[in-house]
């Protein structure tokens, strides 16, 4: 989580929180979700995490198929880093 | 570490005692135990108000650690000074009973198991439960790392179930703790955890040796050792544990009052019921329940005693109500709505709880206290009856409360019962032991009067001979 933390340039308020809950058909067991949003939110204290596309940062979550799927789903302008396997940060250029 | 982060909170301990010690100046040496338990949780809750305070007026001015050593000097030389006035300690142990040395040699058998115990579980998960990371140490992260913005922990944004509206008074002692040392040091909150853990284990212990005896005192403490579980939960570093010690604190507060008339003890009464609302929120369940206790207590000195009670809990509480403006509504008030009637009026709800209640009260730990108290029961205790009615009524009244927020529960109810009843039981289970082994005879009598029995018996049996 710290090159996560290294890649959103803002240290205070909302960041989204985009993961198999958000693609739809994607299988997911509920509380590897559930406790991976909620250890992403521990590290990245004191920024608030939001689960959906819910500001113009956000921290991603999937695998590369769910991560199409998901733009499909919700077309726009985004900027995609690639941290580390499955962790995206997604800068909604339309929220800026 | 872990000594470093024991010792940034032995100013915090002491200036407790002593606060304890100026609103309640009882100079016997029987005292000592239970005033230095008493001292932990009332340090903790100051410090930690302090620290609120601090963050509202200008975060970066105040290190709370440094405040704390000034209080220190400051008490110290007031205790001092009131004590060369009344030199007052009086040494009444008296003699101890070779059986009396036996019981405290189980006393302290238990508390060292209890060590070992709490230190296996807590090195083994140092990170703590889910909640302790993600509501609590998550909150302590957002003080301690932007102070100035602490406010963020309250945000409405945060998920619904890692409730932003609890209140701070754990959190807000870790996060002054990181500053202290700084770094994010989980023995903090280990520290923090075992504190309140053990300061419950000698509440108990030394509320006990004041109103009754070495025996009953060991044998009460060995009880909620075994049946509370609140060793292994105090290795959770959740909000349960300190919330349990302030509810079992402000009951020995209020008991110790009826048998002594002293009115500080009802100042730290108010305090501490104040502590148990800044603590969870069912805390805040405990303050409205805190009166009920006070008026049975104070019958005859209401008005004199009203002021004392108000003295303690006017700070807590006011901070309370000041805090509760600033926090999103609780999950359970969001959803509650228009359903409200409906689930007052569903008799299958109560049936649900009541039956779900009933499961614990049919434990094998419940059933042995209830009989122990009623075979033993004492009659020569019976004098204390306000006191025995004040701590019955604060036990009846939370588990009334309890019942009553599971009968307007937005959640599903049978999860509800099943993720939390046995910590919300726990919260009371320690003020059911003090009051069961208050009304029972000292262990010390049973096996003197076993003795005595055994002696007459031997003699009758030499005289038939």
């Amino acid at each position: 989580m710290l090159l996560v933390r290294e890649e959103i340039p803002i240290s205070r308020g909302v960041v989204g929180y985009i993961s198999e809950e958000n693609v739809s058909g994607a299988e997911y067991a509920y509380w590897d979700n559930e406790t991976e949003f909620l250890l992403s939110q521990y590290e990245l204290a004191p920024l608030i995490l939001k689960k959906g596309l819910a500001a113009e940062w956000n921290l991603v979550i999937l695998s590369d198929l769910d991560l199409q799927t998901w733009m499909k789903e919700n077309p726009g302008q985004y900027e995609i880093t690639h941290i580390k396997s499955n962790i995206y940060v997604l800068q909604n250029l339309g929220a800026k | 570490m872990t000594l470093i982060s024991g010792i940034i909170f032995l100013p915090v301990v002491l200036n407790g005692v002593l606060l304890v010690h100026l609103l309640w100046p009882f100079g016997s040496l029987n005292s000592f135990a239970l005033k230095v338990s008493l001292g932990i949780g009332l340090g903790l809750g100051l410090a930690s108000i302090l620290h609120f305070i601090s963050l509202e007026f200008n975060p970066f001015s105040v290190n709370i650690f440094y405040l704390e050593l000034i209080l220190l000097v400051i008490l110290f030389s007031i205790v001092l000074r009131q004590s060369k006035q009344t030199a007052t300690l009086r040494i009444n142990s008296g003699s101890i009973t070779p059986l009396q040395w036996f019981f405290l040699i189980l006393f302290f058998l238990g508390i060292t198991v209890s060590v070992v115990v709490f230190a296996r579980n807590i090195f083994s998960r140092p990170q703590g439960v889910l909640d302790a990371w993600s509501i609590w140490n998550r909150a302590a992260r957002f003080i301690h790392r932007d102070p100035e913005n602490w406010r963020a922990t309250l945000s409405p944004d945060l998920a619904l179930f890692r409730h932003a509206d609890y209140p701070l008074m754990i959190p807000l002692n870790v996060a002054w703790g990181w500053d202290t040392l700084g770094n994010e040091s989980l023995r903090v909150p280990m520290v923090q955890s075992l504190l309140f853990t053990f300061g419950t284990i000698f509440v108990m212990f030394g509320s006990l040796l004041m109103t009754r005896s070495i025996g009953q005192a060991s044998l009460a403490s060995l009880m909620l050792i075994a049946f509370s579980g609140i060793v292994v939960n105090g290795t959770y570093l959740i909000s349960d544990v300190p919330t349990t010690y302030f509810v079992l604190a402000s009951g020995v507060l209020l008991y110790l009052f009826v048998l002594r008339k002293e009115y500080g003890l009802l100042t730290l009464y108010g305090a501490m019921s104040g502590l148990a609302g800044w603590t969870k929120n069912e805390g805040l369940l405990f303050i409205l329940v805190s009166p009920i206790g006070f008026f049975l207590a104070a019958q005859g000195t209401l008005k004199k005693s009203f002021l004392y009670y108000l003295a303690g809990i006017a700070t807590p509480l006011i901070l309370l109500l000041y805090f509760k403006t600033l926090t999103p509504p609780n999950d359970l008030m969001i959803g509650i709505g228009s359903t409200l009637s409906e689930k007052l009026l569903d008799p299958s709800r109560y049936e649900m709880i009541i039956k779900s209640f009933w499961g614990d009260f049919t434990r094998r730990e419940a059933i042995f206290l209830a009989i122990y108290s009623v075979i033993l029961f004492d009659r020569k205790n019976i004098n204390f009856k306000n006191g025995h009615l004040a701590v019955l009524a604060l036990l009846l009244f939370q588990l009334a409360g309890y019942g009553a927020i599971y009968v307007i529960t937005p959640n599903d109810l049978e999860w509800h019962l099943r993720t939390s009843q046995y910590r919300l039981f726990m919260q009371i289970i320690p003020l059911a032991i003090f009051l069961a082994l208050n009304l029972s005879t000292n262990l010390e009598n049973i096996f003197a009067k076993r003795s005595a029995l055994q002696t007459s018996t031997e003699g009758s049996e030499d005289k038939h001979e």
